[in-house]
């Protein structure tokens, strides 16, 4: 018996790639959404980390344990179905016909975007740490606030820093982003799923998914690695 | 109109329980060019570091132009430390250029955030100190295409900028390849000949011979001998002076 007689890829590549065209707008919308929710986060909580309040950095300790000891899987589902009901006993208290409700979108772009917002906060962290200390100062010589200093000054040259990192775990996050298939936010693995499932033309709808998240990741990670060399031109 | 322009008195400072400074006094007059010298870890870069606050001292006072930092007892004020510290300019043995921007950009940015200039007017007056350390040509280069004298000379541009009415220079010649100092030494020079105030410390004994109007010997933290240059190395009095003369003159 011949193997390749019983694959059909010219009808699933037919069918399946305008399915996945479509879902391809909530993939890059997350990625975007999550990732720049990530950098806000992540931002704040280096800088929280960085600064002398104690307290304030023992807190922001605990939440990183907890986000980067659990899965990303079960932060989302709980984001998804846990987060809401917590929100809405809360809100019962003063309100009784208070409900709350998070649309999948919504909820995987906050898990997603709270999950990297921590760990790219070690990135910055140790970004802003080896900017050298020199800058700082020279800023505070010239009149900069220790704020405006930060901001000005050390951040921008953190960000030179941190970016080709940055690009590396925007890759990953496209990648995650099909995690988002369980809390029914119907990007790529979802529609490929549904795909198969009705037709049986399950090794060639699969492999045509693994296709597309490539065709994704690797032009990415070639602007990444020209975005590198051109940075590193001045720092 | 108040002839002095920077008063420290009774100046200490310590890092955890090392006493690095001794309780200092110190005035310098508008105008007046005052070099410190002295062997490593006698405190003499602390000290600089403490008239513009970039080291908090642990007691004592730093006047500018009349202006404490902060009073005696009085809470520090991020905001008033950092609008007097726009008042002095400090140039520092390692340059500290900012990196991502161009020897022009750097001399326009603080202008345009902490003066609140135009870019217009900020973009005059670097171009006027960019021409007056000889730059002109260069002022679209990073730092990192500049050689390590035309960065000291950008650093000394983007102090002068800001107009202060004094200057700091923390060993401003001190991590450079000794066929540079020279272009960095005379940019000082004119400086000085201009009247412009200023407090340095350097290794250069000749410079300081030539430049200083007091020459201030510091050593184990408290200041040891001061005097006019000419008086101070032909005829030092104190025994530990002496010494370090004859080390650096060799």
């Amino acid at each position: 018996m011949n193997l390749l007689e019983k694959l059909d890829f010219s009808t699933a590549f037919r069918e399946l790639s305008p399915i996945l065209m479509e879902g391809l707008g909530i993939v890059l919308a997350s990625t975007l959404c999550g990732f720049s929710l990530a950098l806000l986060l992540g931002t704040f909580i280096a800088l929280g980390r960085i600064s002398k309040y104690f307290l304030l950095n023992k807190v922001l300790v605990v939440l990183l344990e907890i986000v980067r000891g659990t899965p990303l899987l079960v932060q989302l589902v709980y984001m998804y179905y846990v987060v809401p009901l917590i929100i809405t006993l809360i809100g019962q208290l003063w309100d009784p016909s208070y409900r709350f409700t998070l649309s999948p979108f919504m909820a995987g772009v906050i898990g997603l975007g709270i999950n990297y917002g921590c760990y790219l906060s070690e990135v910055i962290r140790s970004a802003i740490i080896s900017v050298d200390k020199g800058q700082f100062e020279a800023a505070l010589a010239l009149g900069y606030t220790n704020r405006q200093a930060m901001w000005l000054i050390i951040i921008p040259q953190a960000v030179r820093i941190a970016l080709p990192t940055f690009g590396n775990y925007i890759i990953m996050m496209i990648k995650d982003t099909s995690l988002l298939a369980f809390i029914t936010v119907s990007e790529l693995l979802l529609r490929t799923q549904a795909y198969a499932s009705q037709t049986f033309l399950t090794i060639e709808s699969y492999t045509i998914l693994a296709l597309a998240y490539l065709v994704l990741s690797l032009p990415l990670a070639q602007i990444v690695r020209i975005m590198e060399k051109r940075l590193k031109r001045h720092v | 109109m108040c002839e002095t322009m920077i008063e420290v008195c009774n100046l200490r400072k310590s890092f955890g329980t090392n006493e690095i400074l001794k309780g200092i006094n110190l005035t310098v007059k508008k105008g007046e060019k005052v070099v410190i010298i002295g062997p490593s870890g006698s405190g003499k870069s602390t000290f600089l570091r403490c008239l513009n606050f970039l080291e908090i001292p642990t007691s004592g006072t730093v006047k500018i132009d009349g202006h404490y930092f902060a009073k005696p007892n009085e809470k520090l004020n991020e905001k008033h430390i950092a609008a007097l510290r726009t008042e002095i300019g400090m140039v520092f043995q390692r340059f500290n250029l900012f990196p991502t921007m161009t020897a022009i950009e750097n001399v326009m940015a603080a202008q345009i955030k902490i003066r609140k200039k135009s870019k217009e007017a900020a973009r005059e007056t670097a171009e006027k100190y960019l021409k007056k350390v000889g730059l002109s040509e260069r002022m679209h280069y990073y730092p990192s295409q500049l050689s390590g004298g035309q960065q000291q000379r950008v650093a000394i541009a983007r102090a002068l900028a800001m107009e202060p009415k004094a200057m700091l220079f923390d060993e401003a010649t001190s991590a450079l390849d000794p066929e540079l100092v020279g272009e960095v030494l005379n940019v000082i020079r004119e400086l000085a000949d201009e009247g412009m105030t200023m407090v340095l410390v350097t290794h250069e004994m000749k410079f300081a011979k030539e430049v200083a109007d007091r020459i201030i010997f510091m050593d184990g933290g408290v200041i040891v001998e001061e005097g006019h240059p000419q008086e101070f190395f032909s005829n030092p009095k104190e025994e530990r002076t002496k010494a370090f003369i004859k080390k650096v003159e060799h």
